[in-house]
């Protein structure tokens, strides 16, 4: 069992505002959900993962744009993405 | 002008100049005009189609190259970038993000000379299975207007199944493109991870998800997969296909191949009408030749636990680039500080994004992690095992792609738990990576039912034969627009 404080706190490190109790309901009900695991006898099973060779990856090399992609935002000066102001 | 012709009839019209494709593409983008007011599957158009299908004519008639779409009118998942257009993800936070570049499918599309009719509409960041979590309202099944059509690719389903385009192109996580398919009657092909390019569509769970075709026919998925599949420099998760022709043999049939019926997806939960459909599918398939036997996986009574412990935590991790800094929209940030500014602007996320977000931060946080992502993680790896074993004796996997009918739009929005479990029958392909499919196979009370088959990994071209076998003794009425 997980608390709404614990839910919360969650939350607020990933800088979510929880205001709407749905929410809370919502991932409650899915961390219960998740409990299921427990009883899935996999403990001693071994993590696979997907390996890539490092030479499968393509070369780390500049690639012109071609665009002045700055352009493309809402807000900029000269080649500065001009951010929002915040106290 | 007859707009009920499937990808491959298109351009065999175009070829023999029974059809200009402007004409063509003209009708269709009238047939939208008229019929998406009801059914949404556009999140916007491409005002231009008509002028691209004159000089795809122009192109033809003065004898030049032309690519193997000759100006087909695709619709495409508005979670793939197309450059310079609108890709929204179906969210108010990306309601203005023009894409500064082209998806690799997108790349290889237009280098074939498809026209791109417009980007449809998916949940939220392609959270969900219903279409009802878009923040621009849901979708509407074209065979019920009051049910949903599915999702996540919902748009793409929609827009196939009403003829409002030829094919689109969804992606699919944990079921998004077959669970639509199944419930709009189209086809929906989840490939084997990394036979097609990720690269420019937004990332939701980049470990499982991939892009896929739904059509109308399974000939037509394999003609989308010749055209878009393959390596690719930017997705180093790609894998060489060799250049594969999906379409060649697709007539091959499915005598002597043994199929394992998934006992664990026709069981508890599942619909009458719907397991009625699946045996009726598995004796025609017998009548084909082929041996089905029932086979067990006992994991996938996990899997969709699993699934949402491994997505939401890549979920979090993905979305956290969401923060009105470097993707967002204007509004007045006076008095806010740093963090009280972003909890502001996630704001304008939906509800299930929000949930699988904080879900995603939740699952792999210290002390949970072990309970949770670790134990995932194990499911995935045994259950890949399990389907190993089992394609040790099997050619072919079969179940229903959706245990239950299309439901009523708004039914389940309330209760997310309950609408996860509709995917337990399409989440074992993703976490496994094996290509899957959804064939068209009955319709009940003018509701559409799917057939799911699963292949091996790089078995793509038997499941298209297979599925093409299934698909031909089916004739299914025509949807009721």
């Amino acid at each position: 069992m997980v608390s709404r404080k614990e839910i919360e706190h969650v939350a607020k490190l990933m800088r979510i505002e929880i205001d709407d109790p749905t929410i809370y309901e919502g991932v409650d009900k899915m961390i219960g959900y998740f409990d299921i695991l427990d009883s899935a006898g996999v403990e001693s099973e071994e993590i696979s993962a997907r390996e890539i060779e490092l030479s499968n990856l393509r070369e780390d090399k500049h690639i012109p744009f071609g665009e002045k992609l700055i352009e493309k935002l809402n807000h900029y000066k000269g080649t500065y993405v001009r951010a929002p102001k915040m106290v | 002008m007859n707009l009920k012709i499937s990808a491959l009839q298109f351009t065999r019209e175009v070829k023999t100049g029974n059809i200009s494709v402007e004409d063509f593409i003209g009708k269709t983008m009238e047939h939208i005009e008229k019929v998406d007011g009801n059914l949404h599957a556009f999140l916007s158009l491409n005002d231009n189609a008509v002028n691209q299908a004159r000089d795809i004519d122009k192109k033809i008639k003065s004898g030049d190259k032309i690519g193997q779409c000759f100006g087909m009118p695709i619709s495409i998942k508005d979670n793939i970038c197309i450059k310079d257009t609108k890709t929204t993800c179906a969210s108010k936070m990306l309601e203005n993000y023009i894409a500064p570049y082209d998806a690799t499918v997108i790349t290889k599309l237009k280098q074939q000379d498809a026209i791109f009719v417009g980007k449809v509409n998916l949940d939220e960041f392609a959270m969900g299975l219903s279409t009802e979590f878009s923040a621009y309202g849901p979708s509407r099944n074209p065979w019920n207007t009051d049910y949903v059509p599915g999702g996540s690719s919902g748009g793409s389903a929609v827009s196939v199944s009403a003829f409002e385009c030829v094919a689109s192109l969804g992606s699919d996580t944990g079921g998004s493109v077959r669970n639509p398919a199944s419930f709009c009657s189209t086809v929906g092909y989840k490939p084997t991870y990394g036979l097609i390019s990720r690269y420019g569509l937004i990332s939701y769970a980049n470990s499982i998800e991939q892009i896929g075709p739904l059509t109308r026919t399974v000939e037509d998925a394999a003609f989308m997969l010749n055209l878009i599949a393959g390596l690719d420099s930017n997705d180093n998760t790609t894998i060489n296909n060799n250049n594969a022709d999906y379409l060649k043999d697709i007539d091959s049939g499915i005598e002597g191949k043994k199929i394992g019926i998934i006992k664990e997806m026709i069981g508890e939960g599942i619909n009458p009408t719907v397991l009625s459909a699946t045996k009726n599918a598995i004796s025609k398939l017998e009548q084909l030749g082929a041996i089905c036997e029932e086979v067990s996986l006992d994991m996938v009574k996990y899997s969709v636990a699993a699934y949402y412990a491994i997505t939401t935590t890549e979920a979090g991790s993905n979305l956290a680039r969401y923060d009105n800094l470097r993707y967002g929209y204007d509004f007045s940030v006076e008095g806010y500080a740093f963090n009280a500014y972003i909890e502001k602007a996630r704001k304008k996320l939906g509800p299930e994004v929000t949930r699988r977000m904080i879900l995603g931060g939740f699952v792999p946080s210290s002390g949970y992690a072990g309970k949770y992502f670790l134990k995932a993680l194990k499911v995935k790896s045994k259950l890949t095992r399990q389907i190993d074993e089992a394609f040790k004796k099997f050619d072919l996997l079969i179940s229903p792609t959706v245990p239950i009918l299309p439901f009523k739009i708004g039914e389940k929005i309330n209760d997310p738990a309950s609408l996860f479990l509709i995917d337990i029958n399409t989440v074992t392909a993703n976490l496994t990576g094996k290509p899957a499919i959804s064939i068209p196979y009955a319709i009940s009370n003018g509701l559409p039912i799917g057939i799911q088959l699963i292949a091996n990994s790089m078995n793509d071209k038997l499941l298209l034969q297979a599925a093409r076998a299934l698909e031909k003794t089916v004739k299914l009425p025509e949807v009721p627009i």
